[in-house]
């Protein structure tokens, strides 16, 4: 269905008979990031691509799909990794306000606060 | 069949051929919808389902030339429902009923790919608006083709019951698949005035060397000959009448009513 495919995996979860969870993503028009859009259940990625194309552009909704077999993602969900539990806040940006700083700097120099289409 | 409106022989068989297209799609497609909300799996029950509107669009799209061609003051709807069983003139093929799955696979298989064949030839007919309709048919159709050669493989390549029933219905429907691609009584007309490309014997010799390849490549027996060719469309089965019984059966409910 489209361009490019790799061919159907030899082992046992690809041997067409067993209904599994294939995840779908879609662009919706040219120049747009694909997106995640649901999933679907098919046997093999050809009847995933074909479904994926009855759920996710049977009205045009999309100008590109990809499917990609459930199992065949990592994944990291430990919140110990992902959501350190110490402050971290002196990593971020926003740890430093620079409002303040530079209207304080302004003031100092006796200029203004410079237009935005000046000149 | 009442032609009232089409006039020379040209408008007559092009009345016909519209006819026996329209009716094939809108005959296929009602059968088809009966898969909704019983299909396999989900997924499924959504993709032929959805094929199925597709043919349905298509025979209300043909209807309207129809229309349009014979100006006897029926619209499309008129045209679609109307007619007793007997009149109406899809292949014989599409006469047997939606079955198993096996036997939906097979079926719109062989329709699907004998359509293709008939849509090819009529991609440059003299008669435009049928023409500019079968350039946007036939993108439709792509997909219709590619989901039904991967059930047709799947099944084929299953041992056991799925390449059983599958052997079934071929066994049972290929003696009328040509039928799809028998002559139509005007088509000398047809083809004298560039509305169709080829004589249909042609376009089905095309259509049998492409089934024979993917047959032979899945070990599937070849098609047989047309069974009563001069009949592939008439004298419908008591599985059409009773299939017309239901799709006209709202529409006769009250007649002339404005739905």
């Amino acid at each position: 269905m489209t361009d490019s495919n790799p061919p159907d995996r030899d082992d046992d979860a690809a041997d067409g008979r067993t209904l599994e969870p294939w995840e779908v993503f879609r662009r919706e028009k040219d120049g747009d990031p694909m997106r995640h859009g649901g999933s679907v259940m098919a046997p093999d990625a050809t009847l995933a691509l074909h479904y994926a194309r009855e759920m996710y552009s049977r009205r045009q909704e999309s100008v590109h799909l990809w499917v990609v077999r459930r199992s065949d993602i990592h994944d990291l969900a430990d919140l110990d990794l992902l959501q350190p539990p110490l402050d971290r806040s002196f990593k971020k940006p926003g740890g430093y306000v620079m409002r303040d700083k530079l209207a304080a700097a302004r003031e100092q120099s006796g200029r203004a606060k410079p237009k935005a289409n000046a000149g | 069949m009442d032609f009232a409106g089409a006039g020379d022989g040209r408008e007559r068989a092009l009345a016909l051929l519209l006819f026996s297209m329209a009716d094939d799609e809108f005959v296929i497609g009602f059968s088809d919808s009966e898969w909704t909300g019983i299909g396999p799996i989900l997924e499924e029950d959504v993709a032929i389902s959805s094929i199925a509107q597709d043919e349905l669009g298509h025979a209300q799209a043909l209807y309207r030339l129809l229309a349009d061609l014979v100006a006897d003051g029926r619209d499309a709807d008129a045209i679609a429902y109307d007619r007793p069983p007997e009149g109406y003139l899809h292949a014989r093929l599409l006469d047997h009923p939606r079955g198993d799955w096996a036997a939906t696979i097979v079926r719109r298989y062989l329709y699907d790919t004998a359509d293709a064949a008939r849509l090819d030839a009529l991609a440059d007919s003299s008669y435009r608006p049928l023409a500019e309709l079968v350039a946007k048919i036939r993108r439709e159709e792509r997909y219709h083709l590619m989901h039904m050669e991967t059930w047709l493989e799947r099944l084929a390549r299953a041992s056991g019951e799925p390449r059983d029933r599958l052997l079934a219905a071929l066994a049972e429907m290929g003696p009328d698949a040509g039928t799809v691609l028998a002559p139509l009584p005007g088509e000398p007309a047809l083809v004298r005035h560039g509305i169709v490309g080829q004589p249909f014997a042609t376009i089905e010799t095309h259509w049998r060397e492409g089934v024979g390849r993917t047959f032979a490549r899945l070990g599937l027996p070849e098609l047989p000959p047309t069974r009563d060719a001069d009949h592939a469309r008439s004298g419908h089965s008591e599985a059409f009448r009773a299939l017309h019984e239901e799709f006209t059966m709202v529409r006769r409910s009250e007649v002339g009513a404005t739905w």
